[in-house]
């Protein structure tokens, strides 16, 4: 009879205590591998930047120091924020309408947009070179239709990095302001329409602040991920507008001077995590991917 | 693509699961075309005689090879790097000596060996040009620096190597022997005035690409990678005109797993036969001294070794010295 009340007693209270221990042990492995692929070789290499080549803090203080290390990472925000603002431009409208299409429609570009996403990303970057080069499909077609008669420098500058960019980050602004733009109620605008709004007013101010969050959302996924990008940038660009990750490249690759590529990384790490926390403190997580 | 990861993958797990047996070792080379006529005429030679696999990875990245040293988690056997480098590396005891007895080097050109490396191949940097792109192709590096009587976009080695400085001197009228050491501040100057006009190539087929689509109608080449343009019936014309040598070279990594090997490996990939087979392949001249003669002659004549009348060597020993100072230089000067 004891054992009986002992046993019901405290049954759900071990199985609580169970639950919880191994809701724990059970992160340890994701735990451990984070530690191992992620913290570990962050804080080596943090200690390359401070060690090598001579203790100290010489590292940073060449890379903040020197005007040309400055230039690139001014470029890799003005390539960023560029890439940015075109996807938002030309993203806002593309989810628009994935919201408003009929569903079969709707879906069909769904799946070319994932299609593209899920091309080898080396593949997409080549195929923009064959398009954009001077005796490309592009620059053959204007001029045969008589627009120019030279053909247009689009590739190994700056218009071939923001359009190979923009291309690949497209997906990550169309997405989460797809979501945000299908959870608003097709009411509002018929009632901003009842209140005599026009169809400007109903963009400007109903429709732009109500997806706001989307595009902030959005375009900060994009510029985050723009910050750190290489391979498009360094396939379509010049080395007049290098960005940090082939900066980091050729220090590690090239020049095997682990010291400046460690700083470079880290500054670029820090620049990336102080975004990301800006984008978790104001539009926290649930908003990403338009949930 | 997927192959090569499998194999090094494949590579990884093996070299931790059997560290005695020498069933396999891992070569290392740049891809493309010229790792595929490595593989034809050197691995699968080696296989066939010694039974021992030979697994292909790369492209070589010295960041990488420093890091499997540092590590001592070397996964790879034999590396194909570039001259100066293997100089350098050498120096920085990031790789094995060479075992002399079992590699014979009394036949190889000895531009190309020291203690740590032998000549994996010898190439040129020529003038190439697209000949269906523009009424004449520039013949010197002065015509090729020469932006108003050969206008539009000119294409260059974009990592710091021998080469390109080299151009600019000889361009600027520096006498061939006069070159080292290299007066960089005059060769900056000079490339300063073509500067706008580059585009920059980081690999083989990059240039070819560049090439052949007009992009940059002429420019510096490999001349295997002009060779190989010429066979896929693009128009090019190739000047050798104080073409600028330079070689590869074969290293093994300090802490190789299969050092042994790995000398067998380079011993055979060093040998006359070998050395002809490649040369035929890639266009890339042999460094054994006796592979000219078990070549079809219409052949070696294409080939660097015999453009000595005009050519000009590298000096991979001052490369090596300076390789980072003027490295820095290069990079902050290319992105200002």
């Amino acid at each position: 009879m004891l054992s009986r009340i002992d046993a019901q007693t405290t049954r759900p209270q071990t199985a609580a205590r169970i639950r919880r221990s191994t809701d724990f042990d059970l992160t340890l492995p994701a735990l451990g591998l984070l530690v191992l692929f992620f913290v570990v070789p962050v804080v080596i290499l943090l200690a390359r930047s401070v060690t090598e080549p001579a203790p100290g803090l010489g590292n940073y203080a060449e890379l903040l120091g020197s005007s040309t290390y400055l230039r690139i990472f001014a470029n890799t925000f003005i390539v960023s924020g560029l890439v940015t603002l075109v996807s938002l431009v030309i993203g806002f409208p593309v989810a628009w309408a994935l919201a408003i299409m009929p569903s079969r429609a709707a879906s069909i570009v769904f799946a070319i947009l994932l299609l593209s996403m899920w091309t080898n990303l080396l593949a997409r970057t080549y195929a923009w070179m064959v398009l954009l080069q001077r005796t490309g499909v592009i620059n053959k077609m204007l001029m045969g239709i008589g627009l120019i008669d030279q053909p247009l420098p689009l590739v190994n500058n700056l218009t071939g990095v923001t359009i190979g960019m923009t291309y690949i980050m497209l997906p990550f602004i169309i997405l989460p302001l797809y979501g945000v733009i299908r959870k608003l109620d097709p009411a509002i605008l018929q009632a901003a329409a009842l209140c005599g709004a026009n169809r400007w007013q109903a963009l400007t101010r109903i429709l732009l602040p109500l997806t706001l969050p989307g595009m902030a959302a959005g375009a900060l996924m994009v510029f985050v991920m723009s910050l750190g990008y290489f391979v498009t940038p360094a396939l379509l660009g010049g080395t007049a507008n290098m960005m940090l990750a082939e900066l980091i490249a050729q220090f590690v690759q090239s020049l095997v001077n682990w010291g400046m590529g460690g700083a470079a990384a880290l500054v670029l790490l820090v620049v990336t995590l102080a975004l990301y926390a800006v984008q978790l403190r104001f539009f926290g997580t649930d908003r990403m991917g338009g949930g | 693509m997927k192959k090569k990861f499998a194999s090094a993958a494949l590579a990884a797990f093996l070299s931790t699961a059997l560290p005695a047996a020498a069933a396999e070792i891992v070569f290392s080379s740049w891809g493309g075309t010229t790792q595929d006529a490595q593989k034809a005429a050197w691995a699968d030679k080696f296989t066939e005689k010694t039974g021992i696999n030979v697994l292909q990875d790369g492209p070589t990245d010295y960041g990488k090879l420093k890091a499997m040293v540092e590590a001592a988690g070397v996964t790879w056997d034999v590396v194909d790097v570039e001259g100066d480098y293997a100089a350098q590396a050498g120096k920085n005891g990031l790789l094995e000596k060479l075992d002399f007895s079992v590699i014979d080097k009394s036949r190889l050109d000895p531009r190309f060996v020291t203690d740590y490396s032998v000549g994996s191949f010898y190439y040129s940097f020529v003038i190439g040009c697209n000949k269906d792109a523009v009424s004449e192709c520039p013949k010197t590096w002065a015509d090729l620096f020469d932006t108003e009587k050969f206008p539009g976009k000119r294409t260059f080695y974009k990592w710091s190597a021998p080469g390109v400085i080299e151009a600019a001197l000889l361009a600027d009228g520096v006498p061939a022997d006069k070159l080292y050491p290299l007066d960089l501040d005059r060769a900056f100057k000079k490339l300063d005035t073509v500067k706008a006009d580059i585009i920059w190539w980081s690999g083989g087929a990059q240039s070819q690409q560049l090439l052949a689509s007009a992009e940059a109608p002429f420019g510096s080449l490999w001349n295997g990678r002009m060779t190989a343009l010429a066979q896929t019936g693009v128009n090019v014309e190739t000047s050798w005109e104080q073409n600028i040598t330079a070689a590869d070279s074969l290293v093994v990594p300090k802490g190789a797993k299969n050092k042994e090997a790995a000398m067998q490996f380079i011993a055979l990939a060093t040998s006359a036969e070998a050395q002809a087979e490649l040369a035929k392949a890639t266009g890339y001249a042999p460094i054994n001294l006796d592979s000219p003669k078990l070549m079809d002659e219409a052949l070696a004549k294409t080939l660097p070794d015999r453009q000595t009348a005009n050519q000009v060597n590298a000096d991979m020993n001052y490369w090596a010295e300076n390789r980072d100072a003027i490295g820095e230089r290069w990079y902050a000067w290319q992105a200002k």
